[in-house]
């Protein structure tokens, strides 16, 4: 130890002190139980009883589990569906309080308003709004004489989706938003500037300037948000409970529905190390796609 | 603050009661832990504890759906309550795995033992083993509003007798219009239609599990009928659209309102309508069978010891004074619900309500499922249970669903 520490100097030493308290929260709290998931994921381990070790079996369950396989084709549906929504949503909203004018904090402080609130407290909220007997939304279109009779939003598969879809639009656009608006605002503006003089337009500037230098905080954005859809379960949880007929499922609410109703943590954990996998694998995905021509 | 008074606040925080537990071994304190629909009746009874006995119990309330998770999950920690309410249809799983006291021995020293509710008993029985003892009762009736009864016509004081009597009535009673529905039940909710809807299937003389309950038993006519009756009252209106996506939270909620006609409900709604909803008039009658008779659920709570608690002396002295006429008749039997011990059955408030007798002999001829498989076959709101009741029907209908809910049942039931 002392030959160690007298090789490197001291310099470098203080780095490493610096960086101990960040070391030590990651490996505690991210890299300890990462390893025990994928040793977890080896075993059979009820919650209830032992553990014993049983090599791959869990992950040769996994792939004949249809009902795994249908709740990661959902989470990828929903994906698909929420991850442009949000992201068209948000671009829109950073483009309108981007610049300084009057009241521009009090938009950007609404918009970013509902990202603080827990998603579980704002599904219960939503599932209030969207009943059908005290609901505002059925209230207000039949005041509006556009249905008869209430919607049940939450009863079929569709509108079930689509419900939820609106929900996190509300949730999480304003998060999207604040990250866009970062990038927007580290665009020079001499850069404007000169486009103005060439003759450019509103939009010829967006489509020329603004959205070819923000390439890399799309492909920060993007990702979150794909990360964030894929791990998606309060708001299925709270407001679906994975139905109608087990039709909104996402594959966390699998994990921990085989977790902590069936009390299979090793097959729940083998579950996770694959989930982990394939967002790896869609991460390195899309900032390969996105990267800077620079890089 | 010390540092230990700071760990104990943290664990306090956490939900860990581990630490707190093993530094309430010294105090005269046993923990106690129930589900939350049993909060209105356990929180009196635990205070009537308190005032008179100088061990003291701290009750600990988990909300009912994450009951078999919560405690699970503390059984596994280390940080199981000293005493624990278990709805009676999950001892089975915690009894397999090891998790429970064997009361063989105390439950032997009960003068009463054997007028304890038969299938409170069977169902904390494991290996010729005794795990639990029962606590509350609650068994399944077809609860029906008399005023709507009469509005339509009908005889108030002669309730359905045949599923096709239920069916002809909730006709009627839709008929009223303005909302009234004949028929309500929470389509969404695993367990509620276990308690509501398997009476009629019992009572035609059909089941869902084998005797042992290691198989389905679901393609039988009697199931057939029940689910067919359900598909038709829905498509022809005579339930209302919330009965679809209702969880259980809504299970009673409806009949509140005065527009509901008819609803499988327990003996707990006498003494909750009496005090909330005075201004309804209801009746209470069994759950028929196709071609008349009836069955029941026998359902509610049994009490038992976690393996890991380290007071059982004093544990076992709570139970059985949870046994006693101080709680069965004083408390629970005056608030509404039905004694756990036959030799109590005959009581001064039973006697005040002729429809206290009718859940009272509901429970006596009550059944239960046994499985230790119960939450994941019917209480799981992704089980395979609920989904055949909600295929067969708001779905693709009653032959289909029950052919997918085979197999699934079977896949549960052969791990």
């Amino acid at each position: 130890m002392t030959a160690l520490i007298r090789r490197v100097p001291a310099r470098q030493l203080a780095g490493y002190w610096f960086i101990l308290p960040c070391l030590t929260v990651t490996t505690l709290f991210f890299i300890v139980p990462l390893f025990m998931t994928i040793w977890m994921s080896f075993n059979q381990w009820p919650l209830l009883g032992h553990p014993t070790f049983s090599g791959f079996s869990n992950y040769v369950d996994l792939l004949q589990d249809s009902s795994f396989w249908a709740s990661l084709w959902f989470t990828v549906k929903y994906t698909l569906v929420v991850t442009p929504a949000i992201f068209i949503l948000a671009f829109a909203l950073a483009l309108l309080v981007h610049r300084s004018v009057g009241f521009v904090g009090f938009f950007r402080t609404a918009y970013f308003l509902p990202v603080v609130i827990g998603m579980t407290a704002a599904s219960l909220l939503w599932t209030w709004m969207f009943n059908d007997q005290v609901g505002i939304f059925s209230a207000i279109l039949m005041d509006l004489h556009l249905i008869d009779e209430p919607v049940q939003w939450l009863a079929e598969t569709n509108s079930a989706l689509g419900s939820i879809v609106v929900m996190v639009l509300w949730k999480a656009a304003g998060f999207t938003m604040v990250i866009l608006l970062v990038g927007m605002q580290a665009i020079p503006e001499d850069l404007y500037e000169a486009a103005r003089l060439d003759g450019a337009g509103r939009v010829q500037q967006i489509r020329y300037i603004t959205i070819p230098m923000m390439r890399r905080t799309f492909a920060l954005a993007l990702v979150m948000s794909v990360i964030g859809s894929f791990l998606a379960f309060e708001q299925f949880y709270v407001m679906t409970r994975g139905g109608p007929f087990n039709s909104t499922i996402t594959v966390v609410h699998w994990i921990y529905r085989a977790s902590f109703t069936y009390f299979k943590l090793g097959y729940g954990a083998a579950m996770s190390v694959v989930l982990l996998l394939i967002l790896l694998a869609l991460s390195v995905l899309q900032l390969y796609l996105l990267r800077d021509d620079n890089d | 603050m010390t540092i230990s008074a700071f760990v104990k606040r943290l664990a306090g925080v956490l939900g860990t009661s581990a630490l707190v537990v093993s530094a309430n071994a010294h105090a005269e304190e046993i923990s106690f832990w129930v589900r939350a629909a049993d909060q209105a009746f356990v929180e009196p009874m635990v205070k009537a504890w308190n005032d008179k006995h100088p061990t003291k119990v701290a009750l600990t309330v988990i909300p009912s759906d994450d009951f078999v998770t919560k405690f699970g999950t503390a059984v596994a920690g280390g940080g199981a309550p000293d005493v624990v309410a278990i709805d009676l249809i999950f001892v089975p799983a915690f009894a397999q795995a090891g998790q429970l006291s064997d009361l063989s021995a105390e439950v032997k020293t009960l003068p009463y033992a054997k007028a304890l509710s038969p299938s409170h008993m069977r169902l904390g029985a494991y290996n010729g083993k005794q795990y639990s003892v029962p606590f509350s009762a609650e068994s399944s009736i077809l609860l029906y509003n008399k005023q709507l009864f009469k509005r339509a016509g009908l005889n108030p004081d002669a309730p359905p007798k045949t599923m096709a009597e239920i069916q002809a009535a909730a006709k009627k009673i839709t008929a009223l219009g303005g909302g009234v529905k004949g028929f309500y039940f929470s389509g969404a909710c695993g367990g509620c239609n276990v308690f509501t809807l398997t009476p009629y299937v019992w009572a035609s003389g059909g089941d869902v599990l084998s005797a042992d309950g290691k198989k389905e038993t679901l393609d039988n006519p009697a199931l057939r009928n029940t689910l067919t009756m359900y598909r038709q009252m829905w498509t022809d209106g005579m339930i209302p659209g919330g009965a679809k996506t209702d969880n259980g939270s809504n299970f009673i909620n409806p009949f509140f309102t005065g527009k509901i006609g008819m609803m499988g409900s327990g003996a707990f709604s006498i003494g909750l309508l009496k005090k909330e909803h005075p201004e309804i008039e209801f009746g209470v009658a069994p759950l028929p069978g196709a071609k008349g008779g009836s069955a029941s659920f026998a359902g509610g709570d049994s009490i038992a010891i976690p393996a890991t608690s380290k007071n059982k002396k004093a544990a076992w002295e709570f139970i059985t004074w949870c046994l006693s006429s101080d709680v069965q008749i004083d408390q629970f039997a005056k608030g509404g619900s039905i004694p756990v011990r036959a030799d109590f059955a005959d009581n001064t408030y039973a006697r005040q309500d002729p429809r206290v007798g009718v859940v009272s002999a509901a429970m006596q001829s009550g059944r239960t499922p046994y499985s230790p498989y119960f939450n994941q076959l019917f209480n799981d709101p992704n089980g395979p249970w609920l989904a055949m009741i909600q295929e067969a029907v708001f779905g693709k209908g009653v032959d289909p669903a029950i052919k997918d809910a085979q197999g699934r049942f079977q896949q549960i039931l052969g791990h």
